[in-house]
């Protein structure tokens, strides 16, 4: 007699909506780390807490990188503003 | 009567499956769309395990409408050849988002946008309304491995 188990599943989506803006560095690495690190709840504590360890440490740089993707975009934008003839906009990107 | 949308893999996407209608794999594929849904209380439609393609989406007009960061067909996502872990065959999607954005949206409907009658690949419920207002709206995938993988067959 054969036997199996197994089957075509589905997992679970996160739906993030923010107002007025767009997201935040914080945000957005929230997000790019559970794609990054998957943490089973049944793994062994130690591994666990060694995992939680890097996937905060991963959590950290994407949000130091977020940030300086925003920096650098502004420059960018900044110039595109001078260019265009209007300096006046790059004090919208002042923060 | 309002949307009534369950989380679910269509039971026809399960059929097509094993009919080689789906194409996962990355650039040479198939093309596949995430549509979302009106909110709940603007809309009419059951959707879940029974629904087969965007079309009854359409037909039923609990699809966005155009407009407001909303292109209807929805987002076309970005898709990573499908690959194994462990046992488990898994697929997946990029995150994918609404920029600049105003909408309320209950669920959406992940379809095969290259094969005849776009059928369904997934239905996802939001758990209730989302709203976005002049914002970025994105719909975030679970990581590809055997346990939690959008599409996986183990």
């Amino acid at each position: 007699m054969f036997s199996a188990s197994g089957g075509a599943l589905l997992g679970q989506i996160k739906a993030m909506g923010v107002s007025g803006r767009g997201f935040t560095p914080e945000e957005l690495a929230e997000n790019a780390v559970d794609r990054i690190i998957s943490i089973s709840a049944t793994s062994d504590p130690v591994i666990r807490q060694q995992a939680e360890a890097f996937r905060e440490h991963i959590r950290a740089v994407l949000v130091s990188y977020g940030h300086q993707c925003i920096r650098s975009h502004g420059t960018t934008l900044t110039n595109r503003f001078r260019d265009a003839g209007h300096p006046e906009l790059t004090k919208l990107l002042e923060n | 009567m309002p949307i009534s949308v369950t989380t679910a893999m269509p039971t026809s996407f399960k059929v097509e499956i094993l009919k080689a209608v789906h194409n996962f794999t990355a650039s040479t594929g198939n093309t596949f769309k995430l549509a979302l849904m009106v909110a709940t209380a603007s809309g009419s439609g059951t959707y879940g395990a029974a629904t087969t393609s965007y079309d009854t989406l359409v037909s039923n007009t609990d699809e966005l409408a155009n407009g407001n960061g909303y292109t209807t067909g929805g987002n076309t996502l970005t898709s990573v050849t499908p690959v194994a872990d462990g046992t488990t065959a898994v697929c997946d999607f990029d995150n994918t988002t609404w920029s600049a954005a105003t909408f309320t949206t209950c669920g959406g409907i992940i379809y095969n946008d290259t094969a005849a009658g776009d059928p369904a690949c997934a239905v996802l419920s939001f758990g209730g309304d989302q709203q976005v207002s002049s914002g970025d709206f994105q719909i975030q995938f679970p990581a590809a491995a055997a346990a939690t993988a959008i599409i996986r067959i183990a």
